[in-house]
């Protein structure tokens, strides 16, 4: 048998090896780049996956909830930078909230610095930064006779609106204060309230592989050196044969 | 072996969450737009989405508005709206002028993407002077993309759209 046979015969049988040993990462490696590709057409940096081993495996230490805000007919819980507003998650990356009120037409909700207004039926109307408030940082939020009043670093104001503000007078005013949770509704919000990943990072950690850890980035290198390998040689394969026929 | 992969893991997650932070860029405050294009800081109107405006809005943006209620601020024929969209991952604050359904001038206030800042630049920002809405609310023109921007161009673009349908609408509402 020639050499150049021998040669590929070696190289049809590794060329077949490698492909189908690595058949499964490479189908992985070519779905999560498609997908991430069109990423954000599917919108998937809003979507977040929600379960108890994905947050242990990525080492976020879920924080329970311990107090609730409540007014009359609301109640919000959170915890995990996830609001849980009459029973309905808010959305994510939300920040500590600092009270809740409830106006005749609104629910106002403070973070140090912003308001989020929600219908009653918990539609966001809006969310006020810095520029629409009357100071920041907010350190408390409350109800005066029908006005909603923030207690600012630089003072204290009410608004029945929340478009005009002025300052309020400090007497008949009802602050939001936070009521301790009971430990069967920790645990029963906890589990609405995980913290999540986000589905365009995960398929990031799967596509880069830092997924599976400190080395996980080193397989993939390998993965890639076999993928160069596998394409020079299947390129080998393909035209060798023909040179040779072309001789003939 | 798994706590290091963890420990990778967490870190990655907040390098990343610390990445949309770290970029955060104010070029202008919003309040200082909107003195510099009204002279001084009027109270603001606002405008209601009803189901309807909801509707247009959402097939303008391609998803829903993120809030019921839209702030802006107007004097004489002119008008500013300082609109928020998201590029790849993270909120555009972008202002925009609108005078007798044209718009006047657009400018980048915050810009919290990791790239594609050129949208901020005005040899860009300068293709939207004097855009109008067309059919189907469209601007009547094309604006030329950025290679590497290409979701900031498009969040502008939308932005600049909603603007327009929005004008138009508080003018309608003006005229009730």
């Amino acid at each position: 048998m020639s050499p150049k046979l021998l040669i590929l015969l070696f190289l049809r049988r590794w060329h077949a090896r490698i492909g189908f040993a690595a058949v499964v990462f490479f189908l992985i490696l070519a779905v999560t780049g498609l997908i991430l590709n069109h990423g954000h057409d599917l919108g998937l940096d809003a979507k977040y996956v929600h379960a108890a081993w994905l947050a242990r495996w990525y080492g976020l230490a879920p924080e329970p909830p311990r107090e609730a805000f409540r007014s009359r007919h609301h109640n919000l819980i959170a915890a995990n930078g996830r609001w849980l507003l009459n029973g309905r998650v808010s959305g994510e990356k939300f920040p500590q909230p600092l009270g809740l009120v409830e106006l005749p037409d609104m629910v106002v909700v403070a973070s140090s610095a912003a308001l989020y207004i929600y219908r009653k039926d918990g539609a966001l109307v809006e969310r006020l930064e810095r520029s629409a408030l009357p100071g920041t940082p907010v350190q408390a939020i409350g109800a005066g006779t029908q006005q909603l009043v923030l207690r600012t670093a630089s003072g204290t104001f009410e608004s029945a609106d929340t478009l005009s503000w002025r300052p309020a007078p400090h007497d008949a005013i009802a602050w939001s204060v936070p009521a301790e949770l009971s430990a069967a509704e920790r645990e029963r919000y906890a589990e609405l309230l995980e913290p999540g990943v986000s589905v365009q990072q995960l398929l990031l950690d799967l596509h880069s592989g830092r997924f599976a850890g400190r080395y996980g980035p080193l397989a993939v290198d390998v993965l890639a050196v076999l993928l160069a390998v596998l394409s020079v040689s299947g390129a080998w394969l393909f035209l060798k044969p023909r040179h040779r026929r072309e001789r003939h | 072996m798994i706590r290091a992969a963890r420990r990778a893991l967490a870190l990655s997650t907040l390098a990343l969450a610390a990445c949309g932070i770290a970029y955060a860029q104010v070029y202008q405050e919003p309040d200082a737009f909107i003195a510099e294009v009204l002279g001084s800081k009027p109270p603001p109107k606002v405008l209601w989405l009803t189901k309807d405006i909801q509707g247009q809005a959402a097939a303008i943006l391609g998803h829903p508005p993120a809030q019921l209620r839209q702030r802006y601020w107007s004097e004489g024929g002119k008008s500013v709206w300082i609109l928020e969209e998201t590029g790849k991952e993270e909120l555009i604050t972008a202002g925009f002028v609108v005078v007798d359904g044209h718009i006047d001038h657009v400018r980048v206030l915050v810009y919290r993407e990791s790239r594609g800042q050129e949208v901020r630049q005005t040899s860009f920002l300068k293709q939207f002077k004097d855009a109008k809405l067309a059919q189907s609310n469209r601007l009547d023109r094309d604006i030329d993309g950025i290679v590497g921007a290409t979701l900031s161009v498009g969040a502008m673009e939308r932005m600049a759209r909603l603007a327009l349908y929005f004008d138009r609408l508080s003018h309608d509402k003006a005229r009730e």
